[in-house]
């Protein structure tokens, strides 16, 4: 191994593009979209690397960089990758690679968008990649900020509103995070942030771990489209543009889930073990709910908002088995963090798919369409790849994530898992409802007109469908690397 | 006699005001008095920082006292003066006549600020304490709306003079109690009924200055009809200095009497809450910082309340970013302002296209008083936090952080105007070379110490061992 700090430098890359956009002139747009694309794609790059430079046989936490940040309060800036961080750091730039593609069209304030977007991505990053508790929650706070003006400007149907929903929603997330976080802090003795330094300390009583979990569990499950404090999430992909949902819907959620994971279970196991049942359940009631509420929404966005909450009720229901199992359950919590990484891929795609389509009709209404399959033939097809992998079609990715969750739960929660299997039939019934009515079905020709994706424009969405379907059909690829994160120590 | 040099910093901005009444006494120009309070705040900020380790007593012994603790609020002080007199260039807000002389009046209240965070004995304090009020008073009047000046000094004067006579009544109880007016020799003294109450009753007349609840109430008008610019420093600088008498006062009755922690924390509830839902409905912007910084009181009140190093440590350094957190947002009601009349919410719209440097000012001093990262605001909340659960007060977090949420609602509220509502007048706005300076100077601080909290919490630190002594 060579001492260069490839995780701080991946981490560098969207804040090079927020740098550059602040200092291009607002004029030169091109110049701006250019630059992120390069960032992102540089981003993209390393994430590669740091996915084949990572030794799967030695697991643990790799490629640690280590520099103190206030020292007298034991606060570090520490990157470090797991297994599980190597999956998302690439999730990540994936989707803001082909977040920036699909935007190539913008023409109103692209400077600044792309300065809000850059700062996002930078906050995603910085979460991923971090070990420090502080630096975590720095960045978590910084990933959800630039939501707000990025929904409110560039958004739709009732955008002023849903933005302020959903940072209030999430903000309100964090009153429970503060305490929570400062707490482990506290009691474990005041002299380190570090994640890992905390989990091993053992300073945590049974009572203590009781007592502070719900908080973080919450907090973060805001976040992660928790049943029942996902209100904000539907309306906020409704209202916000293409790639802010992409980068929404296919990341930002993945935040809360990935707290819940490298906080809240890994440093008080016995406090998640005892609200396991609680979690799981609420988890289970989000993934028949989110599905049942889908099938009766009529907007294009709203149903692949409220699939959101249900997938992500797949994840955190994978969560809960693994923390039930105190850690012993090895095919939950892959198969929770593989279906993090699915179901971000494919929303990114869903979103981009139905972002094409808006853009032209300013319609989302799925009865106002017919026969788009034979009339925008490369956008459908894409769409009905997102859809079928939603419905868990194996070949695709999140079928063998959803598989690994649920076997899980049968063994542990025999009959949170038979619920939420149920839950895939309503799933299956508002996936079919879609493409019969929009996709398929008599054709409306008032759209006949519609550009397909071009040549360009379907770059990004080929590689998100190649990315599916090669995790689809070798999925030991992606298994093998979430699997390490069981071997190993500390970094 | 001790070691004068330790009072270099204080002669500096004194030398500022004498400097400043020199050139106006001679017919100089009002440009000319600007430029000589913009050199003479910066050489305070310099001797300050060159200070700030200093450690002795340059006078008799006891009164006056120079220590981490002092030296580090002084450039808190002298940075607040500094970038008070960079935006008061033109000072269209003040009476025409009175702006050559302005700035004399701010530096004379800075000289008395700076001399009030170094008093350990009741008298000195006192006198202090009136010196730096009465440059305010003064800065209040000078409005350039006869009737607006004079609600604005009637209301600063009276409620000010109140808060003084209190304390005033809480030094005369001390004395009473301990037979001595020096602030080491008190401390020794076993703690009395009659003790506390006099702490107590002292400690209400800066709470006047803080603005905490209930002594809040002359913020929101005062800061309504003053100038603008005097508002920015009765907003910045006279709180750090507020904060420094708090520190040496509370501390007299032992770490944490529990009738003095109870005040402490019911004023630190009240204060958040109170202020960020007053704010909330707020048109005026000035208003509106008024109550955010009647919370603000509060959020440094969850420091205070711990009674503890770490408690002091992070309410210094909360005050200390508040000054260029704050001053950001005073910086687009000074320049939105120039008229002499106020800026509301609605005068904001447009503002990222009329002036995307005023409206990028305006977004960190938003999101820095909301506590979001990567401003200052962040660190600092953290570090208030952290000190009340290292007191056990996890519930007390849980109101700040649920505060602090409220308080986002509608700072992005100023922000959505700010860049989401079309503008009205599409016409650029002229910011001033120097007003450019302060806005980049605001920024940077702000985005420095966010990024990078370590050094000065380390001055922060150090500064409360010194009055702790641990």
């Amino acid at each position: 191994m060579t001492d260069f700090p490839i995780l701080t430098v991946t981490l560098l890359c969207p804040a090079a593009a927020l740098l550059l956009t602040l200092l291009i002139p607002g004029r030169m747009d091109r110049l701006i979209k250019g630059v992120n694309a390069l960032c992102a794609l540089a981003s993209l790059v390393l994430a590669i690397v740091i996915w084949i430079r990572f030794d799967r046989s030695v697991g643990g936490f790799q490629m640690t960089h280590d520099i103190p940040w206030v020292p007298s309060l034991g606060i570090h800036y520490t990157v470090a990758v797991d297994g599980a961080a190597v999956v998302l750091t690439l999730l990540t730039s994936l989707v803001f690679f082909t977040g920036v593609l699909s935007m190539w069209t913008l023409k109103e304030r692209v400077k600044e968008y792309f300065a809000f977007m850059a700062a996002l991505v930078f906050g995603v990053f910085g979460v991923f990649l971090s070990l420090d508790l502080f630096a975590f929650f720095f960045f978590y706070e910084l990933a959800v900020l630039p939501m707000y003006p990025l929904i409110a400007i560039w958004g739709s149907t009732r955008k002023e509103y849903s933005a302020m929903k959903l940072t209030l929603f999430l903000m309100a997330g964090s009153v429970l995070l503060f305490p929570g976080l400062i707490a482990l802090f506290v009691r474990s003795g005041g002299d380190t942030w570090n994640i890992i330094a905390l989990a091993e300390s053992g300073a945590f009583s049974r009572q203590f771990q009781i007592f502070v979990y719900p908080f973080i569990y919450i907090g973060f499950g805001v976040l992660a489209g928790m049943f029942p404090f996902h209100g904000w999430s539907p309306t906020g992909h409704v209202a916000a543009p293409t790639a802010v949902s992409m980068l929404h819907a296919g990341v930002l959620m993945k935040l809360g889930a990935f707290g819940i994971f490298r906080v809240a279970i890994t440093c008080l196991p016995e406090g998640a073990a005892y609200w396991a049942p609680t979690f799981a359940t609420l988890a289970t009631i989000g993934i028949v709910y989110g599905a049942f509420v889908a099938m009766r929404q009529t907007d294009f966005k709203y149903i692949i908002g409220f699939s959101s909450v249900s997938h992500m009720g797949i994840v955190l229901l994978g969560l809960n088995v693994y923390a039930a199992s105190n850690g012993a359950s090895d095919i939950a919590r892959d198969g929770a963090i593989f279906q993090m990484f699915a179901h971000g891929i494919m929303t990114a795609l869903f979103f981009s798919a139905v972002g094409f389509i808006y853009d032209q009709t300013h319609d989302r209404d799925i009865r106002h369409f017919g026969g788009l399959a034979s009339q925008v033939p490369v956008a459908s097809s894409m769409f009905i790849v997102a859809a079928l992998c939603g419905m868990g079609v194996p070949g695709f990715a999140s079928f063998w994530a959803e598989l690994l969750v649920f076997i899980a739960a049968l063994q542990t929660y025999p009959v949170l898992g038979v619920c939420a299997i149920v839950g895939l039939i309503f799933t299956a019934a508002y996936v079919m409802r879609v493409l019969s009515t929009a996709m398929f079905g008599p054709r409306n020709p008032d759209w006949d007109h519609l550009v397909d994706v071009g040549a360009w424009l379907v770059t990004p969405r080929v590689i998100l469908v190649a990315v599916l379907l090669l995790f689809g059909f070798y999925p030991t690829l992606i298994l093998d690397m979430i699997r390490s994160v069981g071997a190993g120590g500390g970094p | 006699m001790g070691n004068l040099e330790l009072f270099i910093p204080e002669a500096t901005i004194l030398a500022g005001a004498i400097l400043v009444f020199t050139i106006s006494v001679m017919g100089g120009s009002q440009r000319a008095g600007w430029i000589a309070s913009v050199v003479m705040a910066a050489a305070g900020v310099a001797m300050s920082i060159v200070y700030v380790y200093a450690d002795g007593e340059p006078f008799f012994p006891g009164i006056y006292r120079v220590d981490a603790f002092s030296q580090l609020l002084k450039v808190g002080i002298t940075v607040g003066l500094l970038l008070t007199v960079l935006v008061s260039g033109r000072a269209e807000s003040f009476r025409a006549r009175t702006r050559a002389d302005m700035p004399m009046f701010m530096f004379f209240a800075a000289t008395g600020m700076m001399m009030l965070v170094s008093a350990t004995e009741l008298l000195t304090l006192y006198v202090a304490l009136e010196l730096s009020a009465y440059g305010l008073y003064i800065l209040a009047v000078l409005h350039t709306s006869q009737r607006e000046g004079a609600e604005a000094g009637a209301k600063y004067v009276l409620f000010g003079a109140a808060s003084s006579a209190m304390t005033l009544y809480g030094v005369s109880l001390i004395y009473a109690a301990a037979t001595t007016t020096y602030l080491s020799e008190i401390a020794q003294q076993p703690v009395t009924p009659l003790m506390v109450v006099g702490v107590l009753l002292a400690l209400t007349g800066v709470f006047f200055k803080l603005a905490v609840f209930p002594f809040h109430a002359w913020a929101p008008d005062v800061y309504e009809a003053s100038p603008h610019q005097a508002a920015t420093f009765i907003g910045t600088a006279s709180k750090v200095a507020a904060i420094g008498i708090i520190i040496r006062l509370m501390f007299l009755v032992g770490q944490g009497h529990a009738a003095l922690t109870n005040v402490f924390l019911i004023l630190c509830v009240a204060s958040m809450t109170v202020g960020n839902l007053a704010a909330i409905v707020q048109r005026d912007l000035k208003r509106l910082l008024a109550y955010s910084t009647v919370a603000h009181a509060g959020y440094i009140m969850i420091g205070l309340a711990c009674f503890s190093t770490a408690g002091v440590a992070s309410a210094i350094f909360y005050g200390l970013l508040y000054v260029p957190v704050v001053f950001c947002a005073f910086l687009v009601v000074c320049v939105l302002g120039s008229d002499g009349r106020n800026p509301s919410k609605a005068s904001l719209a447009g503002l990222y296209r009329r002036s995307p440097l005023l409206a990028f000012t305006l977004l960190v001093g938003m999101f820095g008083l909301a506590g979001i990262p990567p401003t200052a605001g962040f660190a600092g909340k953290w570090f208030l936090f952290s000190a009340a659960i290292e007191s056990d007060l996890f519930w007390l977090v849980l109101v700040g952080a649920l505060n602090a949420t409220v308080s986002l609602y509608y700072y992005l509220l100023v922000i959505k105007e700010a860049y989401l509502t079309p503008p009205v007048d599409e016409r650029p706005i002229a910011v001033s070379f120097a007003t450019t300076v302060a806005a980049w100077l605001g920024i940077a601080l702000v985005l420095f110490v966010g990024f990078y909290p370590g050094p000065l919490w380390v001055l922060a630190e150090s500064a409360a061992r010194a009055i702790t002594g641990e």
